[in-house]
């Protein structure tokens, strides 16, 4: 099957600017459409192992384009189309990966309802997974970022996708999404990290990409069980702490952090109350990465 | 209503509303006692395995069900 990387440059932003590039993301194809650089470029940096797609089928159609009007020239603006239609409100230029990326996760967190999707990193060892919801703010990012570099699979930096037919964990492996201080503890963390240039002044502050590992990549469509759920917190200086976190506790933390649980129904309370009796749970305090991945060793090691 | 438990507190699902709750061990078998077609106050009170904590009362516990749109009061 031909990746992105079989394309050269030229190659790559003829298919985008014409009839689309068609990307397998996991469960999903994404069919893309756009003439701006800075996507092309980091499509080229950050996805060259994903497999491109020629079925003909794709689950989304995404544009990234520069605004109509008069912002298409003055201070210009871009925005992300799904289906010909903008999802949100525009951005400016410069902001065109990041926008291609939230939109993306916008459209598995909106669409993908044959699963519950959370707002969690989800990490693999030694066929057990870890789910580690997360609101923005939390570390999760970063400690995700460590982890699948030192020996955990990644499924998800963002989208836990819990399958409600079974409760096995979907992956959806894309490039890891820092922000600002998390962008050089990761550059420093992780030597040889292929990152994106930093955008700045979003509404997240600073935002960068880092490249998934290619092993991850390749393993997209490996599921996973899940066994622990391990709700992260960043606090600078703290020792590391890993408590116990129980059933109902367990469970409204958990709905805290789905997208799609008002949209499912039953089978929403059901798939939550079945990782809740499934995964032992715990609240994760950590400072040092370091720290963290001794803690998420030993949890493996446990395990087996 | 599906439910789960984990020692004494129960997650809710109301089908009719879609809403999920979360509720101690008093609430879910005053429901419990409803469903199963209690009325009186001697019949809800039986169902409470143990008095109601502190100054909280049987009304004031259904006024909260009530409340949360689980049960609804209706002249006899």
């Amino acid at each position: 099957m031909l990746t992105v990387a079989a394309l050269n440059p030229r190659a790559l932003r003829r298919r985008l600017s014409g009839p689309g590039l068609d990307i397998r993301t996991g469960p999903f194809v994404v069919r893309l459409h756009t003439r701006i650089a800075a996507v092309i470029d980091n499509l080229a940096l950050l996805y060259p192992d994903y497999p491109l797609d020629d079925s003909g089928f794709a689950d989304f159609h995404v544009s990234v384009a520069r605004a109509r009007g008069l912002r298409r020239w003055i201070r210009p603006q871009v925005e992300f189309l799904v289906d010909g239609e903008s999802m949100f409100s525009p951005l400016p230029l410069a902001q065109a990966f990041p926008i291609f990326e939230w939109g993306l996760n916008w459209c598995v967190s909106s669409r993908a309802h044959d699963h519950l999707v959370l707002h969690a990193a989800v990490v693999e060892r030694g066929g057990m997974a870890a789910i580690l919801p997360a609101p923005p703010g939390s570390g999760k990012s970063t400690l995700c970022a460590a982890l699948v570099n030192n020996g955990w699979r990644l499924l998800s930096d963002e989208l836990a996708l819990v399958r409600l037919s079974d409760g096995m964990l979907v992956p959806v492996p894309r490039p890891v999404s820092l922000k600002n201080a998390s962008i050089g503890i990761v550059r420093t963390y992780i030597p040889g990290a292929v990152l994106s240039q930093p955008v700045h002044a979003t509404s997240k502050g600073s935002v960068a990409h880092l490249r998934a590992p290619p092993g991850s990549v390749a393993r997209a469509a490996e599921l996973a069980r899940p066994a622990w759920v391990i709700f992260p917190k960043f606090e600078a200086g703290a020792d590391v702490a890993l408590d116990a976190v129980y059933g109902a506790d367990t469970f409204m933390r958990l709905a805290e952090n789905a997208f799609n649980y008002p949209v499912l129904g039953a089978a929403g309370f059901d798939a939550l109350a079945g990782l809740v009796n499934g995964c032992a749970a715990y609240s994760f305090r950590y400072s040092r990465l370091d720290d963290a991945l001794a803690t998420f060793d030993s949890l493996a090691a446990g395990a087996r | 209503m599906r439910q789960y438990r984990w020692d004494d507190e129960f997650v809710l699902f109301n089908d009719l509303s879609g809403d999920t709750h979360l509720l101690g061990v008093q609430a879910m078998h005053l429901l419990q006692a409803l469903a199963a077609g209690a009325r009186s106050d001697a019949e809800l009170g039986a169902a409470l395995t143990e008095s109601l904590p502190g100054d909280t009362t049987l009304a004031a516990l259904l006024a909260d069900l009530e409340r949360l749109m689980l049960v609804e009061r209706r002249p006899c």
